[in-house]
């Protein structure tokens, strides 16, 4: 009970801060410039501050790499330890990597309106390599940040 | 030998009013929203993760899961239905089965509850279920990411994954069979369990066993231990049910409970001895067999034909009525809707709005080739047109040299009143057709239909009918562009065949397009193969093996080979808009020399756009398929021809040839949208005409295109083939007896199947823009019905724009765009 008020009171906290601001304010715009890596650093942030949302992680192991068709953006995230690691480069030994026309389609797929996963890999907006259920996973993940983010969670 | 004793076949004294339990129970299924029922994936989860071992043999420890989820699955009764047993734990349910397409809702874990389209509710506590418990211990694990480990994602897999050019199916399923309920009905679970043991006790024998016959025994010791499970969920059942006769106060309750309890004592681990017993004895079955294998297609088959002694007997002995047999076939029928399936929003989106699609097939010839339509046939067909369900998918043989003609108008009738189904298959080609496939001539006529219009004989064949769903149209965008795709950029997919526009002759652009063409069925089956390898690994299918002609006898699972016959399907989308194409190419660039090759590929850039003369008269000018020209009859023969002898070519993993058919279910509107302007005049992301019928518009002679699909070497369709055709209205006898006729002229040209939608197009505009004044409106697709609300729109535009023809006058109804 203590840990879930305290958890609330550092979520509460978390979601007055800029990254969280920046984060709402990036998928509410036309571009969505930025989204891939603010995600990543609110998914961090969150998932080390609220224990409901670490349970997604405990004992998980996945190494993801995000970027851009034209090499513009390249992130890469690797979970382990029950944290959540970002790199602002290319790594090896991915379970999964997507490719993406640009930082509207990544967001388009796994976030706003809803997650659209089947409809960006028809359109071709995104292209997959790898385990398809790591990017399932992750992208419950970022939905639910999402939700918990606009308070619908 | 058929047996018709009703005095009225259309069974009209009977009706909702007078069969209240049917129109009660039809309107609670009406009134239920679907929900996901995780009960199946925890159990199975819990079982594979947490008591056994991924080095156990893959058969015993799947025998050993469904086992353990069939004796612990909750026996719940919903409702007052007569028969017990539920496909899930939700009176209206979509089980997960994370071994196939289970994965892919958890992106919406919390979202699918409230999502736009088709939503199915979720509670809180079952999405953590999924997304704690369940879904980590089958990242690795399912068929999709198995496979592509194991292959280190294999090119065909990747090229799968881009969607536009071929869908593998088998990463989502396999189902789509017909098993033998016969076995279960006339012997019961206990002798197969026995016939199982005697073969395991003699393989005993040998004390230096070799590995085919370890093999063996490890499956004849699976079917035992599959079969007590689905003996342990009857008695659960059978125990619960007497619990609740001993409580319920209602007589009308308490007698149905007290009923089931003995019912469920006796089958289906006995032989049923009543029809009512043989009714539930069929369901109880069906919901094991869903324990195992994905509710996708899963066909009851002939079930005027198996039930049809267990009826009779308690008919001559007075101790069934027409009317009780209606109520337990409409109780099955209401039963066989109890389940739907689980897809993520976007396919929904794209290709939804299909049913579980189980298919019950009616009437034909027996064994021996004489008239097979019985009593049972018609009260199928009367059920059927009262409760207008999506589920069953039904299917309704016709010999027009053996069936009476009263039948033929009689399913023509059925048609008009539900607007929708039964669909109508040729007796008489159909069994050619599986005979030339090998299958034996008895066998061949007792044949079922599988899902949407694929050939199964009954219980003897393993047909993975929709194995590869491959787009036609990618075949021929991939020639127009030497390998690459519009809608892939600038990525060489295929192989580079050629620049068209230096192309000398109509030849060499059809050699490109068959390049291309084998090239993508080489991925497909490739593809198909390597999934086929992976379920004989870790994913086999013991308990369905039970149910079937051979694997008993073999010792071998079906999907090791075990059953007396197998193939894989491969279906294909876009068939008409692809000849119509090739016509076109031949036509404008070769024979009229219309335009260059290059003035037509820039105009499909431009979608038309500034080159409307050149559309017109693509769409006006150049031969169609549907109608007499010699260009079209050539162009859509030989296309047939062509995929039909690739195919054969090529021997499946259980040692069955590859199987071409035509229907497209919803994929011709999904992959419509994804495809640039064709050489045809169809415009961008247009849907695609469905299966096998010609395009919207195109033909407009309803003779001519019955003679033109039937024309078309029906013995090179062994996987089936859709023709969807429209009639805005059938009045009185005289037009109930022109549609029987129409059926019959096509048939007798070779046309395998035909399915119509009674409907104008203005009643589909209406239904379209009023969907509230709609409820319940059933629709044909392409080789299954849907609620037409359920459906997307670019499903809604192609069903409303299908050519209508006056019945009449075999002329088409003009469609109005305006309207449209």
């Amino acid at each position: 009970m203590l840990e879930n008020m305290l958890n609330y009171a550092l979520f509460r906290s978390v979601r007055a801060n800029r990254v969280q601001k920046q984060f709402l304010n990036c998928i509410e715009s036309e571009l969505a410039e930025g989204f891939t890596e603010l995600l990543l650093r609110l998914m961090s942030l969150v998932l080390f501050l609220n224990m409901d949302f670490r349970r997604n992680i405990k004992n998980f192991r996945g190494r993801y790499l995000f970027r851009s068709r034209d090499d513009e953006i390249t992130v890469a995230a690797v979970f382990r330890d029950n944290r959540l690691r970002v790199y602002d480069k290319a790594i090896a030994n991915t379970d999964v990597t997507v490719t993406f026309k640009d930082a509207r389609a990544l967001m388009n797929y796994i976030l706003s309106p809803k997650p659209d996963i089947l409809g960006s890999i028809l359109r071709q907006d995104v292209v997959i390599d790898g385990n398809f259920n790591y990017l399932y996973k992750f992208a419950y993940m970022a939905k639910h940040l999402q939700l918990m983010a606009t308070g619908k969670a | 030998m058929g047996a018709v004793t009703l005095q009225d076949i259309r069974l009209t004294e009977y009706n909702l009013e007078n069969l209240p339990l049917l129109k009660q129970l039809r309107e609670g299924l009406f009134n239920e929203k679907p929900k996901v029922c995780i009960e199946r994936a925890r159990y199975y989860t819990e079982y594979l993760r947490d008591m056994s071992s991924d080095r156990e043999p893959a058969e015993i420890r799947y025998a050993n899961a469904a086992n353990y989820f069939l004796s612990k699955k909750a026996p719940l009764f919903f409702d007052d239905n007569l028969l017990a047993g539920t496909t899930t734990s939700k009176p209206f349910g979509a089980p997960v089965y994370p071994e196939w397409t289970g994965m892919t809702i958890w992106p919406e874990l919390d979202t699918i509850s409230t999502r736009e389209k088709n939503p199915l509710i979720l509670s809180k506590k079952e999405a953590e279920g999924l997304n704690f418990d369940i879904y980590p211990y089958w990242m690795e694990r399912n068929i999709l990411e198995y496979t592509r480990k194991k292959h280190n994602n294999p090119e065909c897999m990747r090229i799968f994954e881009r969607i536009v050019f071929f869908i593998a199916s088998k990463a989502g399923c396999i189902s789509h069979t017909v098993p033998d309920y016969r076995v279960a009905l006339d012997k019961g679970v206990e002798y197969i369990i026995e016939q199982a043991a005697s073969r395991e006790i003699e393989l005993k024998k040998d004390e230096n066993l070799s590995e085919e016959n370890r093999q063996k025994l490890e499956f004849y010791q699976a079917i035992q231990i599959a079969m007590q499970g689905v003996i342990a969920y009857a008695q659960n059942l059978g125990k619960k049910a007497a619990g609740l006769a001993a409580k319920e106060q209602d007589p009308f309750r308490k007698e149905n409970f007290r009923k089931m309890a003995a019912l469920c004592a006796r089958v289906p681990a006995k032989p049923a001895r009543t029809f009512r017993e043989a009714v539930n004895c069929i369901w109880i079955v069906q919901v094991a067999i869903h324990a195992e294998n994905i509710n996708m297609a899963m066909s009851p088959g002939r079930l005027d034909q198996i039930l049809y002694e267990y009826y009779k007997k308690d008919i001559d002995k007075g101790i069934l009525t027409v009317k009780e047999a209606m109520e337990l076939v409409g109780c099955l029928w209401l039963k066989l809707n109890d389940n739907a399936n689980l897809v993520p929003e976007t396919a929904e989106e794209l290709f939804g709005g299909a049913g579980t699609v189980p298919a019950v097939t009616v009437g034909g010839v027996d064994e021996n080739g004489e008239d097979a339509v019985n009593d049972l046939t018609y009260i199928m067909l009367r059920v059927t047109e009262l409760l207008k369900t999506r589920d069953p998918s039904l299917n309704a043989r016709y010999h027009y040299e053996k069936n009476a003609e009263e039948y033929r108008d009689r399913v023509a009738e059925v048609i008009v009143n539900t607007k929708a189904v039964p669909a109508i298959h040729n007796d008489v080609v159909d069994i050619k057709v599986l005979e030339n496939q090998g299958t034996k001539l008895e066998h061949a006529r007792d044949y079922a239909i599988i899902g949407c219009v694929e050939l199964g004989v009954s219980g003897r064949s393993y047909d993975a009918s929709s194995s590869i769903i491959l787009n036609l149209v990618s075949g021929l965008e991939l020639a127009l562009n030497s390998g690459k795709r519009p809608v892939t950029g600038d990525e060489q997919i295929g192989p580079q065949t050629g620049d068209p526009s230096q192309f000398k002759s109509f030849v060499e652009f059809r050699e490109a397009f068959e390049n291309q063409l084998r090239w993508l069925m080489g991925k497909g089956i490739e593809l198909n193969e390597y999934f086929g390898h992976t379920y004989q690994e870790i994913l086999p299918s013991p308990l369905l093996s039970a149910f079937f002609e051979g694997p008993m006898e073999q010792g071998k699972d079906l999907i090791s080979g075990g059953a007396l016959y197998n193939s894989s399907g491969a279906t294909h989308v876009g068939f008409a808009d692809t000849v119509d194409s090739l016509n076109a190419i031949e036509k404008a660039v070769f024979i009229d020399k219309k335009c260059t090759f290059a003035e037509l590929m820039k105009a499909l850039e431009a979608n038309f756009k500034d080159h409307e003369k050149l559309h017109a008269y693509l769409i006006n000018k150049t031969p169609k398929y549907g109608t007499d020209d010699p260009i079209a009859v050539e162009n859509s023969r030989s296309l047939i021809r062509f995929l039909y002898d690739f195919y054969q070519g090529h021997t499946n993993y259980r040692g069955g040839r590859y199987r071409p058919g035509y229907w497209t279910m919803t994929n011709h509107a999904g992959q419509g949208k994804l495809s640039r302007a064709l050489p045809n005049g169809r415009k961008a992301d247009k849907v695609f005409a469905s299966g096998i019928t010609p395009v919207s518009q195109a033909a407009d002679d309803l003779t001519a295109c019955l003679r033109a699909v039937g024309g078309l070497q029906s013995e090179c369709i062994p996987s089936g083939e859709a023709l969807n055709l429209k009639y805005p209205f059938v009045e009185g006898k005289e037009d109930i007896k022109r549609f029987g006729q129409a059926v019959e002229a096509y048939f007798r040209c070779g046309g395998l199947h035909i399915q119509f939608n009674i409907m104008s197009y203005e009643d589909l505009i209406d239904a379209r823009n009023n969907p509230e004044k709609h409820p319940g409106l059933l629709v044909r697709v392409s080789g299954y019905s849907a609620y037409f609300n359920d459906l997307n729109e670019a499903m809604k535009d192609e069903i409303i724009t299908r050519t209508a023809y006056d019945i009449r006058t075999g002329k088409a109804v003009p469609l109005r765009s305006a309207s449209v």
